[in-house]
């Protein structure tokens, strides 16, 4: 529907294409080699994924275009109500 | 294994003989039938009207479990029922009321109702609409065959591990239970998708968020809600699954898994379902008494508000359902502040509609009785909440006749009310006929009075000590009389629903037709045919206020349309969607009794239907505008 809203150009998504494989390769070289202590692997491989994830929602999943403002807020409901959950149940 | 073989092939040998040489028309003829036409349908009124019977067909299921229950607790110290049968009987009477009787009759008007309400010509995806109801079909029915082959589940509809483990539920009862749940509920969860994407996408030009009639944002409402509580649902049904099917130990303390993850799941989904029942009640609620009352609803945008907020808070307050599991003081305390805090969305709702009321042209036609006896006892109901609210109190009522009373004070004294108001409400719209008044005022009193005879005992039941879910009591404990005036109600209830019956047959067989606009209603719906034309509207019309029916009524103009008499682009109808479902239900099957092979089988079905839907070239249709300018004509 909005789709003509903003030029995209291959180039983009070739970037990202790059970023996300660099960050999957980034991912891999921290759990093989050792670099960082144990208790550091986790938390940093969670970081990268989350920078992929919002990597791929945006190039590929289109959410930089206008008029994607529902999908914006119902992913930000869902991951609302689905943190709450989790946390509470880690907690309790 | 072999006796399927045999089978297989012989179908297909009927199937070759039937297509094949012997009679090439057998295909046209079965496509010309009224059968093939109502199991390919895409048509949204269709759809509902499948939703809303094959609902019916549930709840009376679920009320004959519940009348053998009534009859066996009657008197002390009876053996009509018991032991394992009881369990049954509970389990599958909780399952079927709000999986396959509240949920679909829910769909069923949310089809029937919400495209008509907001101007649009048809869901965003009839065919995601169809697959909907089919895939809740087929679980339903999986689900209830339980009964035939192998004995139903047995484990209360909440499922409680270890309970539902194989070491102490063996047998296939709770198998039944997870994959039929499991497919009923891919198929509402693709429907509450569907009604996200309609409401947001195919409202008329001028039909903004505002402007929407009550009834179609508590769907709105409700199926956002969908969409966030199934995925727990499936997870911990899948979860279950491989525990029992293939041997994993996700719950099983002593293996290092967590018997309180299932609670956690189970109401993180289950607490939401409930106002996933109750919202759509509230709905029709708005429209009914405002229709009534000849009034504009009092207070519109305080009720999206509430809504809204009603459905938001839903997600905060499953841990009142545990409090008992002992998460500590602190988390049972935040979650009984959260749990009030409802009451106040809650108690903004009551009040407006008692405004609405208030000053109003009032008529008591059956549809409004049904909402005027609906507020107080769901009042009732949610007082009960509140005191169920309280950690220490709780402590005292809970896993006694007291929860029953206050559940079904809420589920029956407001779903299935608002239901029935719903009914009465829409059923010329529906199917072109009404249904009687007099008739309809037996129904609601026998019915009113029958539920608060069944359920008000049971409130002193539970504070006399009458533990749920137990199938039998001794005499001289005080629970004798409560407990036969209990059951003595059910009656009145059973009547009411025959008397239903008898109305809805003498509708069928009146051949006189339903006016477009009956109840002299404020909203979009009326504005067309009962029923309507399967294009609904031959002209988008174009909104201008909140109530845009009644505004034109009263300044004695119509509606304008949006647009000019254009061919109308209609879905064509399709078996695709009760074939991929039948796939599914013939691997639930094969899961049940652990025949791989069967489900392999039927998970192939389901995957070629999708690769046959996905190269489709299938534009749809479109219908000539000249033959509705006559009708119009006609009408004029």
């Amino acid at each position: 529907m909005a789709n003509t809203t903003k030029k995209s150009g291959i180039g983009k998504h070739i970037i990202s294409f790059a970023f996300m494989i660099a960050l999957t390769i980034a991912a891999f070289y921290l759990v093989i080699n050792n670099v960082v202590s144990k208790g550091w692997i986790l938390p940093l491989i969670l970081i990268l994924a989350v920078i992929q994830v919002i990597l791929q929602l945006f190039t590929f999943m289109h959410l930089d275009q206008k008029g994607s403002n529902y999908y914006t807020f119902f992913m930000i409901v869902g991951i609302f109500v689905a943190v709450i959950s989790a946390i509470g149940i880690i907690v309790m | 294994m072999a006796t399927l073989l045999v089978i297989i092939v012989f179908a297909l040998f009927l199937t070759a003989i039937l297509t094949g040489g012997y009679n090439k028309k057998f295909f046209a003829r079965v496509k010309d039938t009224k059968v093939w036409d109502w199991i390919t349908t895409v048509d949204h009124k269709k759809i509902g009207i499948l939703y809303f019977i094959s609902g019916i067909f549930f709840f009376l299921i679920g009320g004959i479990e519940a009348i053998f229950m009534r009859l066996q607790l009657a008197f002390p110290d009876s053996n009509l029922f018991v032991g394992d049968v009881f369990n049954q009987l509970l389990t599958m009477h909780g399952t079927t009321m709000i999986f396959l009787a509240a949920m679909p009759m829910i769909f069923g008007l949310m089809n029937a109702v919400v495209p008509l309400q907001i101007g649009a010509r048809d869901v965003a995806f009839p065919f995601v609409n169809a697959l909907g109801f089919w895939l809740f079909f087929f679980g339903g029915l999986l689900l209830n065959l339980s009964w035939i082959f192998g004995g139903a589940p047995d484990a209360g509809w909440t499922s409680y591990t270890s309970l539902a483990l194989n070491n102490y539920s063996p047998g296939p009862g709770v198998d039944y239970y997870v994959l039929g749940l499991q497919i009923a509920g891919i198929g509402t969860l693709i429907g509450g998708l569907n009604f996200i994407a309609t409401i947001i996408n195919m409202r008329a030009p001028g039909m903004s968020f505002l402007r929407l009639p009550m009834f179609t944002w508590t769907v709105f409402v409700t199926s956002a809600l969908i969409l966030f509580a199934f995925p727990p649902l499936t997870v911990a049904l899948l979860l279950l699954m491989f525990d029992r099917i293939f041997g994993a130990n996700f719950f099983d303390y002593a293996m290092g898994g967590s018997t309180v993850i299932w609670e956690h799941l189970f109401w993180i989904f289950g607490h939401p379902e409930v106002y996933i029942v109750i919202l759509p009640a509230f709905g029709v609620m708005s429209e009914v008494i405002s229709t009534f009352s000849r009034k504009r609803l009092f207070g519109y945008t305080s009720m999206v508000f509430a809504t809204v907020l009603i459905g938001f808070l839903g997600f905060m307050v499953w841990v009142h359902h545990m409090f008992t599991v002992g998460l500590g003081p602190v988390s049972n305390s935040v979650f009984a502040v959260a749990t009030m805090a409802i009451a106040v969305p809650t108690g903004i709702k009551v009040f407006n509609w008692l405004f609405t009321m208030w000053g109003g042209e009032i008529r008591f036609t059956t549809p409004m009785l049904w909402a005027v006896g609906f507020i107080p006892t769901f009042v009732m109901g949610g007082m009960t909440g509140v005191m169920l609210a309280l950690p220490p109190a709780d402590y005292q009522y809970q896993d006694s006749y007291f929860v029953v009373a206050h559940f079904h004070y809420v589920l029956v004294g407001g779903t299935v009310f608002g239901l029935f108001a719903g009914l009465y409400y829409w059923w010329p719209k529906m199917f072109g006929k009404m249904l009687s008044e007099r008739l309809g005022k037996w129904h609601f009193w026998l019915f009113a009075i029958g539920f608060h005879l069944t359920f008000f005992p049971q409130h002193f039941l539970g504070l006399f000590g009458m533990p749920r879910r137990v199938f039998t009591y001794h005499s001289n404990l005080g629970l004798d009389t409560l407990n036969l005036l209990s059951s003595i109600g059910v009656i009145g209830m059973a009547l009411g629903t025959i008397i239903l019956g008898v109305a809805i047959y003498r509708s069928f067989l009146s051949k006189e037709q339903a006016p477009a606009d009956p109840w002299d209603g404020r909203t979009l719906e009326w504005t067309i045919a009962s029923p309507p034309p399967e294009y609904n509207f031959a002209q988008t019309p174009l909104i201008r206020s909140y109530d845009a029916f009644w505004v034109a009524k009263e300044q004695k103009t119509q509606i304008e349309p949006a647009e000019p008499l254009a061919p109308i682009h209609m879905p064509s109808s399709s078996y695709l969607p009760i074939m991929m479902s039948l796939g599914l239900f013939i691997a639930g099957f094969g899961f049940i009794t652990r025949g791989i092979e069967v489900s392999i089988l039927g998970v192939a079905i389901t995957l070629l239907m999708m690769f046959l839907r996905s190269f489709e070239q299938d534009h749809g249709y479109h219908i000539d505008p000249r033959p509705i300018r006559e009708e119009k004509g006609a009408k004029v």
